[in-house]
């Protein structure tokens, strides 16, 4: 299924006929995409199906073996990053590595803003501030190494906040999180948002998050399958079509929708 | 009179030319040891600096081999190959970094062996840089260590925020704005330079317990990374240099000395860790 953009508007990520191989394997076939600014594009598709090698592409992390990717209308730059916000599934970080949270949103503010420009109270406040509206204030003091799946999650968008972007990309940012954990989360990225009018893309097998907050959803599977708003996308046929299986969306006793 | 045994013993230790350049040479290589270390242990990095130590034998028996009187260069330069084509292969191939740690070490012990093994007369020579051998730093060799103490604190301290974030997250730094190949290439290039002259004082078998065990004792006792680095910094200190202190008085090889005080200093800090945590049960655990 093919749903033509209904009004042009300023794209936040343009993609067109990207390929991309890991080793002997063409994880990328050709996608192309196109995500407006301001909207919350959800990419759902089975393992293996490129999502985060994508994501990985739109970052310039992993390189395309052909295709062209542009961000906010310009042909893809070290430069245009600035303006992206990036929450991996997880950190590299080891337990003897004793980053506190505190130190390490304080890189991001030093790459930010520079040295001179903020006095060590103004960075404090603006940690402070930042953790608050992610519902994880207490955790300034922290090693990074000792969070949970979700307060890690929260701590990086934080930490992308504080380079305020206008895109940001989430791989699966809920992964390993519970469910009560997950509901909480999306409302809370949801807010973000509205309050900080950005565009979001994310990976994600939460198809009730998707139903329930996403503006635009690319089934991608190698290429893109479909795409629509979650109505138009998630029924039987579309899925099938992403995961090549029968897949039904299936309601838990939280209101949420999983793939099964 | 034990006291003024020790004034003694201190005050001739001091007068022998060979001590007082092995002493500024521990003191110069202990805390830049224990710097990067902070990062090598973050980044399981520890089995590299045993690889790239290992590969000293091939660069002293190739030094010898050339007629180098003193085979400082090349033991540096080979040490550095090693680094750049363990890296090369990380990059191209898709072999674990175990796997071609394992397969570089094992290499260049082999090479230099037989290189040595042909030249007779250097056999003897074997034993001194497998254990370290504080009477053949020259003032060449401490001249050098200056030069690298003083590059990578000068290169860590002002890459400090990068260095982190890469260790945290490489993909993070990289969009971050951080060139993450050319940090990680610089970081290896000035471990490789640390840990090569490190030879000298504790031998090819023992080198990697000045980069490994300052950031695991500083470990025991930090809250934040900057704790961390200071106490890791002062562990390389007072390890290198008590060690050389203390292997005179004992006449002790000195390599093993350094590493026993290391190691001393780890259980000590060890026992601090754990007494702190039986007196503040809800603060230890995070």
């Amino acid at each position: 299924m093919q749903i033509g953009f209904a009004k042009p508007s300023p794209s936040a990520i343009e993609v067109r006929g990207l390929r991309t191989r890991l080793g002997n394997h063409e994880v990328l076939r050709g996608v192309s995409l196109k995500v407006q600014r301001g909207q919350i594009v959800a990419l759902i598709g089975p393992n293996g199906s490129g999502k985060t090698t994508l994501l990985r592409c739109l970052l310039g992390i992993q390189k395309s073996d052909a295709g062209e990717i542009r961000l906010f209308d310009q042909p893809f730059s070290t430069v245009g990053l600035n303006r992206v916000g990036y929450v991996p599934q997880r950190l590299q970080t080891e337990r003897s590595f004793i980053l506190t949270v505190r130190e390490f949103l304080a890189l991001r503010v030093k790459r930010t803003h520079g040295w001179l420009w903020h006095s060590k109270a103004h960075t404090d406040r603006l940690l402070a501030d930042t953790l608050e509206e992610m519902g994880v204030g207490a955790l300034l003091d922290r090693p990074l190494a000792a969070l949970s799946g979700g307060q890690l999650q929260r701590v990086l968008i934080a930490f992308s906040l504080i380079g305020s972007p206008e895109l940001l990309l989430l791989d699966e940012p809920t992964a390993g999180v519970d469910t009560p954990g997950e509901d909480s989360f999306y409302e809370m990225m949801a807010q973000v948002h509205r309050r900080h009018k950005l565009t979001v893309v994310l990976v994600s097998h939460d198809l009730g998050m998707v139903y329930r907050h996403a503006s635009w959803v690319y089934a991608l599977n190698g290429v893109i399958c479909c795409e629509g708003t979650p109505e138009q996308v998630m029924n039987a046929d579309s899925l099938k079509q992403a995961y090549g299986i029968h897949v039904a969306p299936y309601h838990h006793h939280h209101g949420g929708v999983h793939a099964h | 009179m034990s006291r003024r045994i020790t004034t003694i013993t201190e005050a001739s230790m001091l007068t022998e030319p060979f001590m007082v350049r092995a002493l500024i040479a521990a003191l110069l290589l202990g805390p830049a040891c224990g710097l990067l270390g902070v990062f090598v242990t973050a980044r399981r990095m520890s089995f590299f600096s045993d690889t790239v130590a290992h590969a000293a034998l091939a660069g002293v028996a190739a030094g010898f081999l050339l007629g180098f009187p003193d085979p400082t260069v090349p033991l540096v330069v080979v040490c550095l190959g090693v680094a750049v084509v363990m890296l090369w292969l990380k990059e191209r191939t898709e072999l674990l970094t175990d796997t071609i740690m394992a397969l570089l070490l094992s290499t260049s012990v082999a090479v230099g062996v037989v290189l040595l093994s042909v030249q007779r007369s250097r056999w003897v020579e074997l034993d001194r840089y497998l254990f370290g051998d504080i009477i053949s730093i020259g003032w060449p060799d401490v001249a050098w260590c200056a030069a690298v103490a003083g590059i990578v604190f000068s290169l860590v301290l002002v890459q400090f925020d990068s260095l982190s974030l890469v260790t945290v997250s490489e993909d993070l730094a990289h969009v971050a704005g951080i060139p993450v190949r050319r940090s990680n290439y610089v970081f290896v290039l000035i471990l490789t330079l640390a840990v090569a002259l490190s030879i000298r004082l504790l031998g090819v078998v023992l080198v990697t317990s000045l980069v490994v065990i300052p950031p695991a004792a500083a470990r025991n006792l930090a809250c934040t990374l900057r704790q961390q680095v200071l106490f890791s910094v002062l562990a390389g200190l007072i390890g290198s240099a008590g060690g050389v202190m203390a292997s005179y008085p004992l006449n002790l090889p000195t390599g093993p000395s350094i590493t026993l005080t290391l190691a001393a200093l780890f259980v000590i800090t060890l026992g601090v860790s754990m007494l702190r945590r039986k007196t503040k049960p809800a603060l230890a655990q995070p």
